[in-house]
């Protein structure tokens, strides 16, 4: 049975049984994928600590006849991503990112954008740290890679133009409302500034984080409008969202 | 096949539930407490029940014992201005067992987990804030693992204590004693280069 080998950014591992280890991970080429390591825990120069959550690595496995873990035979370590452990605030972060590729995509497709998109993300968090604006690049960025992001400068039902000031938004509507459309359905109202702002941010690179520097309304708005896009389209609530918000400087009070 | 023999069954069953232990494993285990003397099998289940009934968590470090509070935490001839914590009762043994180190500990009883909901009132933290909070510790030594939980862990009691006036300190990442740096990972020898001191 060939090995592949790829380049591969581990989002979370469990200990299984005395030294075994199953590994979720995303590949370029591949998705995301999980794999079946065996004594891992025990073998420090098979996998040291290339297995770690939020590593880069060069990852060497074969598919397995049945079932869906392939089996990781060997990993090189690319980028431990040390930075990332400076404080809480920023694991927290990479931690959240991890969960979000894993609970967002699976092995059908977008991989070589989501890839990108996540290394270019702890790749800034490692050398920058916690910033609000890198959450909420993260977020939109990740939403609209799996074909969920809301409409955000025009209206989601009629397509018509929106009015200047607070505008009506609900992602369970698929995102901004005119006040016609609206008729008191829309639980959020958000700045069509902040609108426009996260609009422009969608024609930006996918892996550019450097030198965003967003207004205080717009973080606090863009906070809001997100975490209702993320509630909608989640499938489960994410673990780390619970320590991130706990953990991070709350914007949106 | 063990169906018809259900005593055995229910010994493999109960064996199997080890860590580490799979079914082949707990029949032959199994099939060895067969053949020992009927004494030999006693003692061990006399030893088992001895261990659930005897022991528990001190009260003061968290630390498996059998009297409360720990005879480490009883020991006067440790120092009583350093703290030392720990993951896991075996983090402590592994830690006495070198000799190296004379103050007292605290046993969190695992590690933030972000990514699997472990959060602080999960661990027995509370109890470690307000064993500080009664003064006389000077420093706190973080002996959690160098895994992403444990710098969780070590990064977040960091950011209690030190409020508190209290030095926070962290074991020296490095490479192994007795080890070849051609067999050392990458990561490791990466954070010992970081860390190197004069000699």
């Amino acid at each position: 049975m060939n090995p592949n080998i790829s380049p591969a950014i581990i989002l979370h591992h469990t200990d299984y049984g005395e030294a075994d280890r199953i590994v979720t991970f995303l590949t370029p080429e591949h998705g995301r994928l999980k794999g079946f390591a065996r004594a891992a825990r025990k073998s420090r120069k098979r996998f040291g600590a290339s297995l770690e959550p939020c590593a880069e690595v060069q990852l060497h496995w074969t598919a397995r006849g049945s079932g869906n873990l392939v089996s990781l035979r060997d990993a090189e370590l690319v980028d431990l991503h040390s930075g990332l452990r400076r404080d809480l605030e920023t694991l927290t972060l990479a931690g959240y990112g991890c969960e979000l590729a894993d609970v967002l995509f699976d092995e059908s497709g977008v991989g070589v954008e989501v890839f990108h998109l996540l290394q270019a993300f702890l790749n800034h968090l490692d050398t920058q740290g916690y910033s609000v604006e890198a959450r909420l690049l993260l977020e939109i960025r990740m939403l609209s890679v799996a074909g969920y992001l809301p409409h955000l400068q025009h209206c989601a039902d009629c397509s018509g133009p929106l009015p200047k000031g607070a505008v009506s938004f609900s992602a369970a509507l698929d995102g901004s409302l005119c006040p016609d459309c609206d008729a008191g359905r829309a639980t959020l109202k958000i700045d069509r500034m902040t609108l426009g702002t996260f609009g422009k941010i969608m024609q930006t690179p996918l892996t550019s984080f450097a030198d965003f520097k967003l207004s205080p309304l717009s973080r606090k708005e863009g906070q809001l409008l997100l975490s209702d896009a993320l509630r909608c389209y989640l499938h489960r609530p994410l673990r780390s969202l619970e320590f991130l918000n706990r953990f991070s400087p709350d914007e949106t009070s | 096949m063990l169906n018809s023999i259900p005593s055995f069954a229910r010994l493999v069953a109960e064996l199997a539930k080890f860590p580490g232990i799979g079914n082949k494993t707990a029949t032959r285990l199994a099939f060895f407490l067969l053949r020992q003397p009927k004494v030999q099998a006693e003692a061990l289940a006399e030893a088992i029940l001895d261990l659930q009934r005897n022991t528990r968590f001190c009260s003061v470090c968290f630390h498996i014992t059998e009297q409360d509070p720990c005879s480490l935490c009883c020991d006067t001839r440790r120092d009583e201005t350093l703290i030392c914590v720990v993951e896991e009762p075996q983090a402590l043994m592994a830690i006495e067992r070198s000799r190296s180190f004379k103050g007292h500990y605290h046993v969190l009883h695992g590690a933030l987990s972000p990514l699997d909901g472990v959060g602080p009132e999960d661990l027995k933290i509370t109890p470690l804030i307000k064993r500080l909070e009664q003064g006389g510790v000077q420093e706190l030594l973080i002996a959690t693992n160098f895994t992403v939980e444990g710098d969780a862990t070590a990064l977040y009691l960091a950011k209690l204590v030190q409020p508190l006036g209290i030095r926070v300190t962290r074991l020296a990442y490095g490479i192994p004693m007795g080890s070849e740096l051609e067999y050392v990972d990458e990561a490791t020898v990466n954070r010992a280069v970081e860390g190197r001191r004069d000699i």
